[in-house]
This record gives structure tokens, sequence and C-alpha cells, in this order.
């Protein structure tokens, strides 16, 4: 992490979220309590069911919580934003636009409107330098005119990338970004991430199952009891040197110790989900 | 059988609370470096003890050669090369601060590790300092990434429960989350104790032991039954037989009922030897009395 990571920027207080079942009250969270500091990079993992996407959408502001409050550089989370991206495992593309007619949609909700008293909506002109700076930023300048159905998972991913950044969001939430994707493509975007972050040095949140994924990208590692009643167990400090390079961390002995901390949580401790099945 | 622990004192305050006054302590064959101590006292901020004292929190000091420690010779010669200091609060006064001491050669492999939260400052429980005598770093490393929260790990169950948490295999299944690294280095129990403090910051002591060099040669914990009236065995264990039945498990304290119910009384640690009792109190007020046999 760099020093600039001491800052609280998401601070998560007390939280707990309740939801009301056919059989009754369900609680998915108890006493969250984190904090996130402005440039981090922190992992959510935890097994099926321990409400690491009910954490990610009340960071989204997509859903209240029963108790607690979530705080924004400084502001209650009280709904969306668009200073909170979200890209979720399914890509969520207008599937009869084209690539930049899909970064275009968000970058015109943003930017073509006033942002505040006073201020001037962006030209048309300028949108467009945003669309194409976005497209480019993800390496998919060339399949800009196709439409979803023309382009492969990976490079939808790739859209869905490139729509939240055009945003200039301050935080970039993430929800399995990469579960759907084949192995060899999913190294490929977690490697286009790693150099995007480390361009924008966006502050970000990701839910994920993979061990491998969350120890290279992240700062730190949130791992996430069992649900229900699912809360923070333990959270693991990543100090790996950024840039980060797939293919040399692999014979890293922290590395190698990391990820052995990680399942040793998942599959010793919190084991009694595969357990069951 | 050889322990990990190889010498444990305890200091009590004198009569006018100036000083730290000699309480006894087991010192097995380290017979000079007890000879060195016996006769010392310490002021507040003076040596190991006296350093707790004006700390209010425990100490780990790593090297007893080149710092405050006073006694470093004699510790020297006896192969002793780390002392943890521990205040323990009966109330808001000091009854006692208990220092244990370990050496670092390959026979005696261990680590011991203080665990600290500030609930002001968030609600993660971290390391604070540990030493980690012969083991290397591979467990050492992952120690010092890694945050509890109450609960979670050794350090976090004893959090949770104000009572000392052992674990008698740290293998695969007994909940000890870094079950891995520590096998690799030949550790295979943990025992937690939360420790005192006035200023409402959380620390527990995880002493984490091999086969060979167990913590001690038996360990129990005794916590009072809901009448406050008999102490009864919670947990025990030997290195020779085991854990321990619950048969014989009662003992009736009060000032003269032994050396178990005088540190519960008390809140300060008695010596019967080979063993040391301990009251356990974490809040200021003595919840149990860990006994541990040499």
């Amino acid at each position: 992490m760099s020093d600039s990571l001491t800052t609280k920027y998401i601070e998560i207080q007390n939280v707990e979220q309740t939801f009301k079942t056919k059989k009754g009250l369900f609680p998915a969270l108890r006493d969250i309590n984190l904090t996130v500091a402005k440039g981090e990079f922190v992992a959510l993992i935890g097994h099926s069911g321990c409400g690491k996407s009910t954490l990610l959408n009340l960071i989204a502001g997509l859903t209240m919580p029963t108790q607690g409050s979530l705080i924004c550089a400084n502001r209650e989370i009280a709904g969306p934003g668009p200073e909170r991206a979200v890209v979720f495992q399914n890509h969520s593309l207008l599937p009869w636009l084209t690539c930049y007619e899909n970064v275009y949609l968000g970058v015109e909700r943003v930017f073509g409107e006033p942002r505040g008293p006073g201020a001037r909506a962006e030209s048309r002109a300028q949108l467009k330098q945003r669309t194409d700076a976005a497209l480019a930023l993800v390496g998919l300048t060339p399949a800009a005119q196709k439409r979803p159905g023309e382009i492969s998972g990976g490079m939808k991913q790739r859209v869905g990338i490139a729509r939240a950044l055009a945003m200039e969001p301050k935080v970039l939430l993430m929800d399995e970004p990469f579960g759907a994707l084949d192995a060899l493509t999913r190294a490929r975007l977690q490697d286009e991430l790693l150099a995007i972050v480390q361009k924008t040095q966006s502050t970000v949140v990701m839910v994920t199952h993979d061990v491998d994924e969350a120890v290279l990208l992240s700062d730190r590692i949130v791992m996430m009891t069992n649900g229900p009643s699912a809360t923070i167990g333990e959270i693991l400090r990543i100090n790996l040197e950024r840039p980060r390079k797939r293919v040399e961390l692999a014979e890293d002995r922290h590395y190698v110790q990391y990820r052995k901390a990680v399942i040793d949580f998942l599959y010793t401790r919190q084991s009694h989900v595969e357990k069951a099945a | 059988m050889k322990t990990f622990i190889r010498v444990i004192e305890f200091w009590v305050p004198s009569d006018d609370r100036s000083l730290l006054e000699f309480g006894g302590g087991l010192f097995g064959p380290a017979t000079r470096f007890a000879a060195a101590t016996r006769d010392l006292c310490f002021g507040r901020g003076e040596g190991l003890p006296g350093q707790a004292w004006d700390a209010g929190r425990p100490i780990v000091l790593k090297d007893l050669e080149g710092s405050y420690f006073r006694r470093a010779a004699a510790a020297r010669a006896e192969g002793l090369t780390c002392g943890i200091a521990v205040p323990i609060y009966k109330g808001k006064d000091l009854s006692s601060v208990v220092v244990i001491f370990c050496g670092d050669d390959a026979e005696h492999a261990g680590a011991i590790e203080l665990w600290g939260n500030d609930p002001a400052e968030s609600k993660d429980m971290n390391l604070v300092d540990g030493y980690y005598g012969s083991t290397g770093d591979t467990f050492e490393f992952i120690s010092r990434s890694i945050s509890f929260r109450r609960g979670n790990g050794l350090p976090g169950m004893a959090w949770e429960r104000q009572t000392p948490v052992f674990l008698p295999d740290l293998g695969k299944g007994s909940g000890f989350l870094r079950a891995d690294g520590a096998v690799k280095v030949g550790i295979n129990r943990g025992f937690a104790i939360p420790c005192s403090t006035l200023d409402g910051s959380n620390f527990v002591m995880a002493f984490l032991s091999a086969l060979a060099t167990p913590l001690a040669r038996r360990i129990e914990v005794w916590e009072p039954d809901a009448g406050g009236t008999q102490l009864h065995r919670s947990f025990g264990f030997s290195e020779v037989e085991g854990e321990l039945t619950a048969a014989d498990t009662t003992a009736i304290y009060g000032t003269a009922a032994g050396a178990l119910g005088q540190a519960f009384a008390s809140g300060r640690p008695f010596v019967v030897e080979p063993m040391i009792a301990i009251p356990m109190a974490p809040q200021g007020h003595v919840t149990a009395v860990m006994a541990l046999h040499f």
C-alpha cells in the first residue's frame, strides 16, 4: 500500500442486514465494521451465502442496512451514485447498443448534465473523448462499434469495466467480475485490472471466490465467516510490492504464505458449507 | 521433560506501593538466575517488571541483552534470552507483575505472541509483538500480516471468552487459523490468555509450543461456580495423561485453602512447587485461575 492509504474513505459502522423471507427474518450480516482507505484495493472473500455481495450492495447503496451506517468520502451512503460504480459478474450490457454506445450511455448520464450549481454540462465532443479513453484503457478501441452479441465474454466484461471507469467513480465496486470467464481470460483481465488500478489509483472493493485473484490484486483480504449472521472473521494484509507480476509471484515465498493463510481460513476454519454439501 | 517456559516469577507492590518486590517464582535448574533475583526490587519503569507496571500492559522483551533488563548476565548464564512481563490488576490496583522467561536454543522451540486491540481505534486485534525463538519466519510472517476479529482465531477466542483458551492440536480442524505454518515449524499446541489492562484496551498473550517442549507439564484453568463459593476445574491438560477428567476437580478457595484459592481471593499468583497459580483478571476482576505445573 502507498503512504496515501492512511485516511478512512469508506467507513462501515456496526452494520447489520436482515432480510424478510417467507420463512421469517433472515439475518444475513451482523457486526460489520470496516474502513477502506483512499486508493486501497480490498477483496471480500468467503463461502457462498456469507453475505459478500450483500455487503457490496450496501456500499453501492443498492440496499439499505437494517442497522448501522455506511459513509463514503464523509457522506452517508443513502442510495446509488455515480461516485460508486459497480461491475457485476453479469456484464449487464444493453444488447442493442454497441460497446461504444454502452459506455457513452453511462458517460452521458454523469457528465452530460450539470454536476452542480453553476456547473455546465460537458459537450458532445468531451463525452466522446471520455468514452474513447475508457475503451482504450481496457484495450477495446478496435471493438468499439461491435454489439455485445458479437464479442467474447471477456470483452463484454471489459466493456463493463470501461463503462464503470468512464464515470470516474471514487470507488469501483466489483462483484465477482471475472467469475464467469475461463481461466486464461480471467488471468488476462486480472492483469489488465492491476494495470488500470495502478494508473487510476482507484479505490476498489471486490467480491471474489478466487484465492489467487484476491492475493494477486488486493492490499487487504477481508475474510468472512459463514452465514447466516455472517461477519468479518479475519483480515489479511498483503504486503507485496506493486506493480505485481503474476509469473514472478507464483514462486514468491510470501505470496505462497498469504495464499495458504486464506485457504486455511476457508477450508479449515470455515469449512462446514463444504461438509454439508 | 523440558518445557518452553524455563522460568516464571512474579513481583508484588511494596506496602507503600512505591516498588515492586519479589513475590515468588519457579526457577527449575536456573539457580544462578534465582539467586540474582530474590533480593531485587524495581521502581516504576525500572527493569522488565517496572516497565510493564509503567506501561499498564504486557511487554515482550525479545532480547534481554543490551536492554533495560537488569539481570542480563545471570540470564545469559542460564540460556534465557526472552522475557515477557504481564501486569495483573485487581480493581484499579496493580496486584502483581508476572514475568515469564524462555530461551531460543534449538531444544526449546515455541513462540509467544502479544495481540492487542484498542476499541477506540478499530475492531481488529493485531500482533503487537512476538517472540518466535528458533521457529524461523514462516510462522511469524503470517502472524504479522493478519488481524483477528473478536471470536476468531486463538487470540480472538480468548478475547471474546475472557478466559484462557487451550488448543491441544493445532493441526487440521483445530480452529487455529495459522495451522499450516505452525505445524511446519513444529508448533502443535496453542494457549491464549486474556490480559489485565486499565484503559479499556484488550490484550491477549498467546503461547505456542512444540511437542518436545510443551509450555508446561500440566495446564489447568479453574473458574468459580455461580455462587462464587467453589472453584471448579473448567479445563485441564497433562502432557503425560492428556486431557484431564472431571474427577477430583473441586477446590474450596479461601485464605488458607491452597494456592488456587489464595490466588483467586488475593488476585496475586501463588507458588506451591512445582506449580504456580496465576489469577486471570482481564478487566480488573478475577474470573479464573490458571495453574501451570512444571
